[in-house]
C-alpha cells in the first residue's frame, strides 16, 4: 500500500498489457467485467462444495444442448401433417450426422426429466424449500411443469404412431378437468380430433413458448437462488460449516463440469446405441401397434390401469384429483412445513414420503414393463 | 450499542493506539466480526469484536491494554475479499459503518412532483388499456378452429362377406378424406369393428329397442334397428382414446382388449373388466343386400359415463 503510493509516477511499467489484456481492460471500463465475474464465480457454498449440487448446474447445460440441437433439427424439420414425418424421415435417413442430432435431443430430454427429478429430490431431502427459499421452491415446480409440457408437445413433432396415441391419450387425460377440461383439450388440438392444427399448436408451444417460459424462469430461478445463498449442508455447527465453505468457483464448478461431461457422454452413448427410430406415419388407426407413453411416464399409465381408477369418477380421481392433488402439496410444502430442522434423518414424514414415492415410480413402472409381454 | 465507524479512535485501557481502517464481516451473521485498527505507526491489527467494550460517535473503547492489541499479528489483506468481489447477498443491510451518508442531489424538475402514486397508476391504467382491446381478439383467434360441425356423411367400409363367423369382432379399415384449414384434402385411416350378432347377442345389444342416433340439434338422423344382425362399435377405447384388439383371454375368452389401460369389453360392448367408464360406441350401420357396409363416423369423448360426440 505504502509502496503504490509513494512509488514516482514518470517510472514505467515493465509489462506492456497484450492485445487481450487490452481487449479485457476495455470491457471492463464499460461492463465492469470483472466484478461481474467476481460476483459470480465468488459465491460461498457454506459447508462447501459437494456432488450433489450438481444438478443445478447440469440441469443448464443440457437445456442449452437441447436449445443447440432442436434448432439444428428445425432446419429440416417441417411442421405439417403431411411433411412432418417425412421431414423427420429425412433428418434421420438422409442428412448427415441428423440421426445422432435427433438422437441427442431424444434422450437429452430423458435426461432432463432425470435431471429435475434429482435436483427436486437433493433440494426436498435437503430440506432446502424451507424459508427463506419459498419463493425458489415455488419457480422451480413451474420449472418442472415446462419440462413435462416441452416432453408432451415434443412428442407429438415427428408425427409417427408413438407421437399420435401418447398425444391422443394424454389430450383425452386434459379433457377430464372439470369445467375447462373440454376447453383446454379442443384449444390444444386445435379441433375436436388431432391433425394438422395440433401439431402447428404443439410446435408452436414447444419452440416458442416453452422455451421462452423456460429461460425467463430458470433465470428468475438463479436469482432467487443468489438473493436466497445456497442452503449448504443440513447438519453440522456453525464452526464446522465455516471451516469448510468455498466458493463456486473452483471446486464446485469443477464437480459441475464433471457432471456435465458425464451426462453428456451418457446422452452420446444412448444416441449411439438407441437412435431414434420412427414407426409408420400418424393415423387415427393404431394396427398393431401398442400405444405406450415415454418411459416416465409408464408409471403413471400402468397406475390409470388401476381398477380404483374405474369408472367416470375413478378416471376423474386417477386423471385428475391424483396429480393435482400432488402438485397442490409440492406447492403448500414450504408454507406448511414451518418446522427449521432440515435433518432428513430427523424429518420422518419428509423421508417416508421420498421413499413411498419413489417405491411407487419403480413398482408401476415395472409392471407396465412386464405386462408389454402379455400383450402380444 | 453503536457499530463502530470507520476513522473512529480506537483506545485501549492505557493509551489510545490509533484508528479504525476497515470493518469485517461475518459472512454467516453479517454483522460486524472484527475490526482492523492502524496502529499508529506499526501497521494494522484485526481486532475481535469480543474486545469491544463500548463504542461511541467517534471512539472504539477496547477491554485490552495496548500491549496486548500490538502483540496480536499484523492484519494480513490478502485473506481478505471486499464485497465488490464476493457474491453474498444482503451482506451490507445490518452495516451502518459509512461515516456520514452517501448524497446526490434532487433534479429540479424532480421536486415539484406531487402526485407520484397517481402517475404510476395511470401508467398502469393504459397498460392495461393496451392491453384489453387485444384479449379477445386473440383468444377468438386462437379459437377458430376449436369448434366444428359434425359430420354425418356416410363412409363405406367394406363388405361383410369378410366376416366369417357370428358374435366375432372384425376389424374393417377404411379412409376418411379429411380437409383440415388451409390444407389439400387428405386421407386418414380409421377402423370401425363390425360384428355378424347372433339373435341372443342382439338381444343383449338393443335390449329390445332400436337405437337412435342425433345431430346437435337432437333431430334424429339414423336409427340402428334392432334386428339388422351386424352391429358396428367405434374403433376409440371409450376408456382414454386408444385402439382395441379383438382377443383371446385366459377366462372370459374372446373379447375386445384396449392395450393401454387393459379395459376389457364383450361382443356386446358392455365392459367386463379394466378401466372403462362405459361401453364400446355403437355407430349408425347401413349393410346393402350386396354386403357392402356404410357407416357414420362419429366420435365419442372418452372417459366418460354418458356420450358425448366431438365428432
Amino acid at each position: 500500500m505504502n509502496i503504490k503510493q509513494s512509488a514516482p509516477t514518470t517510472v514505467h511499467n515493465p509489462h506492456q498489457p497484450s492485445a487481450v489484456e487490452k481487449l479485457v481492460a476495455f470491457l471492463d471500463e464499460r461492463m465492469g467485467l470483472k466484478e461481474m465475474q467476481a460476483k459470480m464465480l465468488n459465491e460461498p457454498l457454506p459447508g462447501g462444495s459437494r456432488w450433489a449440487y450438481v444438478f443445478g448446474s447440469v440441469l443448464l447445460f443440457i437445456f442449452a444442448m437441447q436449445a443447440l440441437t432442436g434448432m439444428l433439427l428445425m432446419f429440416y424439420y417441417v411442421p405439417t401433417a403431411d411433411h412432418a414425418y417425412d421431414s423427420t424421415q429425412y433428418i434421420i435417413h438422409e442428412v448427415d450426422y441428423g440421426w445422432f442430432l435427433l438422437s441427442y435431443h431424444f434422450w437429452g430430454s430423458s435426461a432432463m426429466v432425470v435431471c429435475v427429478f434429482a435436483h427436486m429430490s437433493q433440494v426436498f431431502l435437503w430440506g432446502a424449500y424451507k424459508k427463506p427459499r419459498e419463493l425458489l421452491w415455488l419457480v422451480g415446480l413451474a420449472l418442472l411443469g415446462i419440462v413435462i409440457t416441452f416432453g408432451f408437445t415434443g412428442y407429438l413433432l415427428p408425427w409417427d404412431q408413438r407421437a399420435f396415441w401418447a398425444t391422443l391419450v394424454g389430450v383425452e387425460i386434459l379433457d377430464k378437468a372439470p369445467l375447462v377440461g373440454d376447453f383446454i383439450a379442443r384449444f390444444l388440438k386445435g379441433g375436436p380430433t388431432p391433425g394438422q392444427m395440433t401439431l402447428s399448436r404443439f410446435f408452436v408451444l414447444h419452440v416458442m413458448i416453452l422455451p421462452a417460459a423456460l429461460m425467463a424462469l430458470a433465470g428468475l430461478h438463479i436469482f432467487l437462488f443468489r438473493v436466497a445463498a445456497p442452503a449448504g449442508p443440513f447438519k453440522g455447527t456453525v464452526e464446522e460449516i465455516k471451516a469448510k465453505t468455498d466458493y463456486f468457483f473452483p471446486r464446485q464448478i469443477w464437480k459441475d463440469i464433471v457432471g456435465m461431461a458425464f451426462v453428456f457422454v451418457g446422452i452420446c452413448a444412448l444416441a449411439l446405441w438407441e437412435p431414434v427410430v420412427l414407426l409408420d406415419k400418424a393415423t387415427p388407426d393404431p394396427g398393431e401397434y401398442h400405444p405406450e407413453p415415454e418411459w416416465y411416464f409408464l408409471f403413471y399409465f400402468q397406475l390409470l390401469r388401476l381398477k380404483l381408477f374405474a369408472g367416470q369418477l375413478g378416471q376423474f380421481i386417477g386423471a385428475v384429483a391424483l396429480p393435482v392433488v400432488f402438485m397442490v402439496l409440492l406447492v403448500a410444502l414450504p408454507f406448511m412445513d414451518k418446522d427449521p430442522e432440515r435433518n432428513i434423518f430427523k424429518r420422518p414424514i419428509a423421508l417416508i414420503s421420498w421413499i413411498a414415492i419413489m417405491v411407487v415410480i419403480v413398482l408401476f413402472t415395472v409392471a407396465a414393463v412386464i405386462n408389454r409381454e402379455f400383450l402380444d | 450499542m453503536l457499530q463502530p465507524k470507520l476513522k473512529s479512535k480506537v483506545q485501549c485501557t492505557d493509551l489510545n493506539i490509533g484508528e479504525v481502517t476497515k470493518v469485517v464481516l461475518d459472512p454467516l451473521s453479517h454483522e460486524i466480526s472484527h475490526i482492523v485498527v492502524s496502529v499508529n505507526g506499526s501497521g494494522e491489527r484485526q481486532v475481535a469484536m469480543g474486545h469491544v467494550q463500548v463504542v461511541t460517535d467517534d471512539l472504539v473503547q477496547l477491554r485490552a491494554p495496548s500491549t496486548e492489541i500490538l502483540a496480536l499479528p499484523p492484519f494480513k489483506r490478502e485473506d481478505y475479499v471486499t464485497t465488490h468481489e464476493v457474491e453474498i447477498s444482503h451482506l451490507e443491510d445490518h452495516i451502518h459503518v459509512t461515516p456520514g451518508e452517501v448524497l446526490v442531489p434532487l433534479p429540479d424538475l424532480e421536486k415539484s412532483v406531487k402526485r407520484r402514486t397517481f402517475f404510476m397508476n395511470f401508467t398502469n391504467v393504459i397498460g392495461f388499456l393496451i392491453g384489453l382491446p387485444l384479449a379477445y381478439p386473440i383468444l377468438r383467434f386462437l379459437m377458430k378452429p376449436m369448434y366444428a360441425e359434425f359430420d354425418n356423411q356416410w363412409l363405406k367400409v367394406g363388405n361383410v362377406n369378410k366376416i366369417k363367423q357370428a358374435d366375432v369382432g372384425v376389424q374393417f379399415k377404411y379412409k376418411k378424406k379429411v380437409k383440415e384449414v388451409y390444407m389439400p384434402e387428405y386421407e386418414i385411416e380409421k377402423n370401425v369393428w363390425i360384428l355378424r350378432a347372433t339373435p341372443e347377442l342382439l338381444d343383449k345389444v338393443y335390449n329390445d329397442k332400436d337405437a337412435e342416433f342425433r345431430d346437435a340439434k337432437g333431430k334424429t338422423i339414423w336409427t340402428n334397428k334392432k334386428d339388422v344382425p351386424y352391429v358396428a362399435f367405434s374403433g376409440k377405447c371409450p376408456h382414454l382414446g386408444c385402439g382395441f384388439k379383438w382377443r383371446q383371454h385366459k377366462t372370459l375368452g374372446q373379447v375386445f382388449l384396449c392395450p393401454c389401460h387393459l379395459s376389457i369389453y364383450g361382443a356386446t360392448g358392455r365392459v367386463l373388466d379394466g378401466p372403462a367408464p362405459r361401453g364400446l360406441d355403437a355407430l349408425p350401420l347401413k349393410v346393402h343386400a350386396s354386403g357392402e357396409v356404410e357407416v357414420i363416423d362419429m366420435e365419442f369423448k372418452a372417459g366418460t359415463k354418458l356420450q358425448v360426440r366431438i365428432v
